[in-house]
């Protein structure tokens, strides 16, 4: 048997090659879980190729119904961050924690982040609480997200949480963060200008969702097909919406992509209104893939009904 | 098993002080408001029919339960959870801690522990509270071999996620479960005489028809996998053992283990949809003085939510006794739920009895609701 130094060289090369390339590969990403599709797209933008980020719901995902999976505790057990959508609206992320065991996760600790801190918040309920106003939010509603504006503050909490995973990477975040405030604004300008049109335009949607869509571009929310959060339709509910909508002249449905169409259906069969199924997240439908999507999707379809009206 | 559960218990103290030193970012709002423990309440009202007239339960609209809770966090990273129950128990209410534990949440990287009194994890529907799982009554095998209610004993469990590329978590519990002394006082008794020819009341040894549990100290040890399947798929895979005695052991001095083996696999094709498959079997062996009884029991239970308020079940029981006259139990539910609202559930269920050939029918509904937070572990 012969050695061959050469052979020996190249195979050792080789060898450190592959190893400096797995390493440079395998190098210290922050690892993000978030709640809802629309937190991972704002991480992303705002760690940039610092990041990867999970999301444990998909955007067609009713954000009140996930249902927490030990696959998700898996993913949580390894996270620096945990970004949730908070006000009691994703409430099984608390199970998912708890079995997780991850000391950078646990509420107060400095990997967990709540996108709605500092939200300004609507429908705060008043004196009394409980289920005879339906499945309350004892915070306010909790879908702040669809408000572009309060991109701003879901980003600016995400950023307060990755300069906390990451010091040494701050600029890097400053940099990104501002871009996308500037895009956020940009985008904003561009919508209010389209919506200025639809300024009090009445509609019904099928849950209360969209507050905060509607503060921003001066829809007027005439009802819900819920009779109240969470509460299924009944025929006298739906029966009493068609009255309210021919007497106010109601025109649109706004409904969330993973509501049942039937309740809206018959609303507008009776009343003629314009159905528009809308994502509230991104990738809610094919054609949502991103967090802005959301927007230009549900304006291009409010203008669409509109104009029908 | 005990010291190292104490020395675990101990660093975990330790360990939840130092989490403190993290400093504390601004956090959103979330929970009870004031300084108080989430409180809730969960009200059962359950009607009952049977062919069997002479079920005592029959043709009964009643209160079957309530059980109170009371959750919140004692000290970063440790949580209270204390479930106190009114059931009924055949025509009598009966007061009962359902639960009461103390949950380290980490005493090291991927360990927690329980204290206190805990539907143990044994198989994958013990631990579950009757309110939560998608069915009225249990299936047979877990009412054989563990109870009539959940086996829910007191003592400490030690839980380890391992550091493997997917979920799956280790753990053993060390326990202590009353036997059923209750059975023996009241029904069991006889006049004989005594040397000096006077009568004495003794206590015979209770009926081979009585509730079968474990009892004593008990050791339990339980290892579940769980594998996505896709984005919409979910496999849990889980295997689980236990070493104790029977109920009866002062009298019966019965030695018992049981060897469990489950699995769930989920698929959620949209935003509510969802298809369950359950299964578990369970083999118990009990070693009484004359020889070694070995009992089989499983259940095959089938759940596709069909929409965000409707679901329907099915589901396949077999359960041998625990007893040494054998009987083989074959039952077969069907089960249909409304969700009123995210905390009210109206139920009904139907379920054919076949008793070693002595069939029965039966069928239940059920109001299930909710005041107030209330929560349990992940399931």
């Amino acid at each position: 048997m012969t050695w061959n130094k050469d052979e020996t060289m190249k195979k050792l090369f080789l060898t450190a090659a592959a190893l400096a390339l797995w390493a440079g590969a395998a190098r210290a990403e922050i690892k993000v879980v978030t709640a809802s599709s629309d937190l991972k797209y704002i991480c992303e933008r705002v760690g940039g190729a610092e990041v990867k980020v999970e999301s444990l719901s998909s955007g067609d995902q009713d954000l009140h119904m996930v249902e927490p999976r030990p696959s998700m505790v898996f993913k949580l057990k390894k996270a620096d961050l945990l970004l949730r959508v908070g006000l009691d609206l994703d409430m099984w992320v608390d199970s998912l924690i708890n079995a997780a065991r991850n000391p950078r996760l646990f509420y107060g600790a400095a990997g967990y982040v709540d996108a709605s801190a500092g939200m300004a918040l609507l429908e705060k309920p008043e004196g009394k609480v409980d289920a005879s106003m339906g499945d309350i939010h004892i915070y306010g509603n909790p879908h702040y997200w669809l408000d572009p504006a309060n991109a701003k503050t879901m980003a600016k909490n995400i950023l307060a949480g990755l300069k906390r995973a990451a010091p040494e990477k701050c600029a890097e975040f400053d940099a990104n963060y501002a871009a996308f405030i500037k895009e956020t604004d940009e985008k904003l300008a561009g919508w209010q200008q389209r919506m200025a049109p639809l300024k009090g335009l009445k509609v019904v949607t099928y849950h209360s969702s969209w507050p905060y869509f509607a503060a921003r571009f001066g829809l007027d929310v005439a009802g819900h097909v819920e009779p109240k959060p969470g509460i299924p339709p009944s025929a006298s509910h739906l029966d009493g919406l068609v009255k309210k909508m021919k007497a106010e002249n109601v025109k649109v449905i706004l409904t969330e992509s993973y509501y049942p169409r039937k309740g809206p259906d018959f609303l507008a069969g009776k009343t003629g209104a314009a159905v528009v199924t809308a994502a509230v997240s991104a990738g809610g439908t094919k054609d949502v893939g991103t967090y802005f999507d959301v927007f230009e999707r549900v304006i291009t379809e409010l203008e669409k009904a509109a104009e029908k009206k | 098993m005990r010291k190292i559960i104490v020395l675990a218990l101990l660093s975990g103290v330790c360990g939840a002080a130092l989490a403190q030193e993290a400093g504390t970012p601004p956090q959103g709002l979330r929970g009870t408001p004031a300084n108080l423990p989430d409180i809730s309440v969960i009200g059962v009202i359950e009607g009952h029919t049977s062919s069997n007239k002479a079920d005592d339960t029959r043709d009964k609209l009643e209160f079957s339960e309530v059980e109170t809770a009371f959750q919140g966090y004692i000290y970063p990273e440790m949580k209270a959870d204390v479930f106190l129950a009114l059931h009924k128990h055949g025509t009598e209410y009966e007061s009962e801690i359902c639960e009461a534990k103390v949950s380290f949440l980490r005493l090291a990287d991927g360990l927690s522990a329980e204290v206190g009194k805990v539907n143990a994890e044994f198989g994958k529907l013990n631990k579950a509270h009757t309110h939560t799982r998608l069915m009225i009554d249990q299936p047979a095998v877990l009412t054989n071999f563990l109870g009539t209610h959940a086996f829910n004993p007191q003592g400490a469990a030690l839980k380890y996620l391992l550091p493997l590329p997917f979920y799956a978590q280790a753990q053993a519990g060390a326990w202590n479960m009353a036997g059923h002394e209750h059975h023996v006082e009241g029904d069991n008794t006889a006049e004989v005489l005594d040397v000096d020819q006077s009568t004495v009341t003794v206590v015979l040894a209770p009926e081979e028809t009585e509730d079968f549990s474990p009892a004593g100290k008990v050791y339990t040890a339980r290892l579940n996998m769980s594998f996505p399947l896709g984005s919409g798929s979910e496999l849990e895979l889980g295997g689980s053992a236990l070493k104790g005695k029977g109920s009866h052991w002062e009298h019966h001095e019965d030695n018992i283990k049981i060897a469990g083996a489950d699995f769930t696999l989920k698929f959620w094709p949209d935003a509510y949809r969802r298809f369950t498959l359950q299964g578990e079997y369970m083999r118990l062996t009990r070693e009484v003085p004359v020889g070694t009884l070995k009992r089989d029991g499983l259940y095959l239970f089938a759940n596709y939510r069909a929409s965000k308020y409707w679901n329907f079940g099915a589901r396949f029981d077999y359960a041998e006794n625990a007893f040494p006259a054998i009987t083989y139990e074959r039952d077969y539910a069907l089960i249909a739920t409304r969700n009123l609202t995210e905390t009210t559930t109206l139920r009904a269920q139907y379920k054919h009895i076949n008793l070693s050939g002595e069939k029965t029918d039966e069928g239940w509904v059920q109001l299930t609701f909710g005041l107030g937070p209330h929560s349990h572990d992940l399931e």
